[in-house]
């Protein structure tokens, strides 16, 4: 009985979970993709071999990496933003600014994992430094990033739950809202974990895809 | 004749380590030249800075007459230059055909129908036209290595370096690399080995260097070398590899 009640209970709960996981996709996709672009900004300061932006490379991972996310969200949002932006927008910032030092990382290792015979063989041929990034070094970089990348992805999706703090409307902010109303912690958390677990599920599908069809090597 | 390579007085250093202190010789056109020597002698390092893939640190290499390491344009310098890596480096996002015509397209030395044409007449001068279709992954050490020779000829280059191209190959498949570089030197290509292959040097080069600590210790024919050192440490390293 308390099993069909339970579900019935998700039944009705659903529209209202979907458009905060809506919301949650939504500045997901928006802060990893807004953290790709940093990201590689940060990653070519890294081996670009200039000391100093080296160094500014260096610095914002560190501090990114070394605050919680929580904090940095409060502080930032509370603290600087304020009134100035929305509050999607605000978290889709705070987001990326979360996720661009580790998506740096990432895309500094894959370059880095690449063997530098294969640039020496593409210069000896005379093509160019950036031509054998962009033909030689990047593609094999970027298949050697597709699993960090995806768990990167995963994880800062889960992190937009940490974002309730600034009160945006995601699906875990969806459901404290409900909670604060009837009560149902156990009934709305479980809902929304099952919400996130799905979501997660397809993506980490999604992606074995598109790893095995990027594979060149086992032909 | 103007020798086609000139390298005098080199020096090279890796911070502390003097690798290259002292090093002068020329290559004629179409004279293959085997580097011998050690390991850690400098003979990889000093064929690396005949690419400019290593800065010197002094002296000058002069090649087709032009100055090495004052060239403004690297890249386009660079055509004349084919080289050939101990680990092959393949590119193995490409397919062999790829490989071959990755730079000649790009640099827009030939168009693409050209280019594949002229990839296809390089694979089948190294016998491996059947792979035109594979990815490196798929090929054995020694067909990487034909494949690695026919790239670097795609560009044309008037001098081919060799950086010990049979070194990580399993013994069963040097020869058939040797014998696309013996194929090579026979069309009168311009060759500089760096190899411990002492039959190679003896039967295809007509000089042989002997190079030890960042010096020329011996320059002789490889008969005259192998038959009669002159010195105690080219005899001595001799001895222990033939």
């Amino acid at each position: 009985m308390i099993v069909i009640e339970y579900f019935i209970n998700f039944g009705k709960y659903i529209p209202a979970l979907l458009k905060g996981a809506r919301l949650t996709m939504i500045i997901a996709l928006g802060g990893v993709a807004l953290a790709v672009v940093i990201g590689v900004v940060l990653c070519i300061f890294a081996i670009s071999g200039i000391r100093i932006l080296q160094r500014i490379a260096n610095f914002y991972i560190t501090m990114v990496r070394g605050i919680p996310l929580m904090i940095l969200a409060l502080f930032l949002y509370f603290g600087v933003i304020k009134n100035s932006l929305n509050l999607v927008a605000s978290a889709i910032l705070i987001l990326s600014i979360n996720a661009s030092a580790y998506m740096a990382e990432i895309f500094r290792a894959g370059i880095q994992a690449i063997d530098p015979g294969q640039m020496e063989a593409a210069r000896s041929l005379g093509l160019g430094y950036f031509r054998t990034m962009q033909k030689i070094i990047l593609p094999q970089a970027f298949k050697i990033m597709i699993p960090s990348l995806m768990n990167q992805f995963i994880s800062s999706l889960k992190d937009t739950a940490i974002l309730s703090a600034i009160s945006v409307n995601e699906l875990t902010m969806t459901a404290k809202v409900i909670i604060a109303r009837n009560y149902k912690a156990f009934e709305l958390y479980s809902y929304a974990a099952i919400m996130y677990l799905v979501i997660i599920a397809v993506l980490t599908y999604l992606s074995k895809i598109v790893e095995r069809k990027l594979s060149y090597d086992k032909r | 004749m103007a020798p086609i390579v000139e390298v005098k007085n080199v020096r090279k250093v890796f911070g502390d380590l003097e690798v290259i202190k002292d090093i002068s010789f020329t290559l004629d056109e179409g004279e293959v030249v085997c580097l011998i020597g050690p390991s850690g002698s400098g003979k990889s390092t000093m064929l690396r800075c005949m690419n400019r893939l290593e800065h010197i640190q002094g002296g000058a290499i002069k090649i087709l007459g032009e100055d090495l390491h004052q060239v403004k344009n690297i890249n386009v310098f660079r055509e004349n230059i084919g080289m050939v890596f101990q680990h092959f480096n393949l590119f193995p996002n490409y397919t062999v055909l790829g490989n071959l015509t990755l730079a000649p397209t790009t640099l827009g030395k030939y168009g693409k129908d050209e280019a594949v044409k002229k990839a296809e007449a390089l694979l089948e001068r190294v016998g491996l036209s059947d792979k035109r279709d594979a990815f490196p992954a798929t090929l054995s050490g020694g067909q990487k290595q034909r494949v690695a020779i026919a790239r670097a000829l795609a560009m044309d280059p008037k001098i081919m370096l060799f950086d010990e191209p049979t070194s990580a190959l399993d013994p069963e498949m040097v020869g058939e690399v040797l014998d696309v570089m013996k194929a090579l030197a026979k069309d009168g290509m311009t060759m500089m080995v760096v190899t411990h292959e002492m039959g190679f040097a003896r039967e295809v080069a007509r000089r042989v260097i002997f190079m030890d600590d960042g010096y020329i210790v011996e320059e002789a024919p490889p008969l005259e070398m192998f038959e009669n050192p002159k010195t105690d440490r080219c005899r001595a390293f001799l001895s222990s590899v033939l």
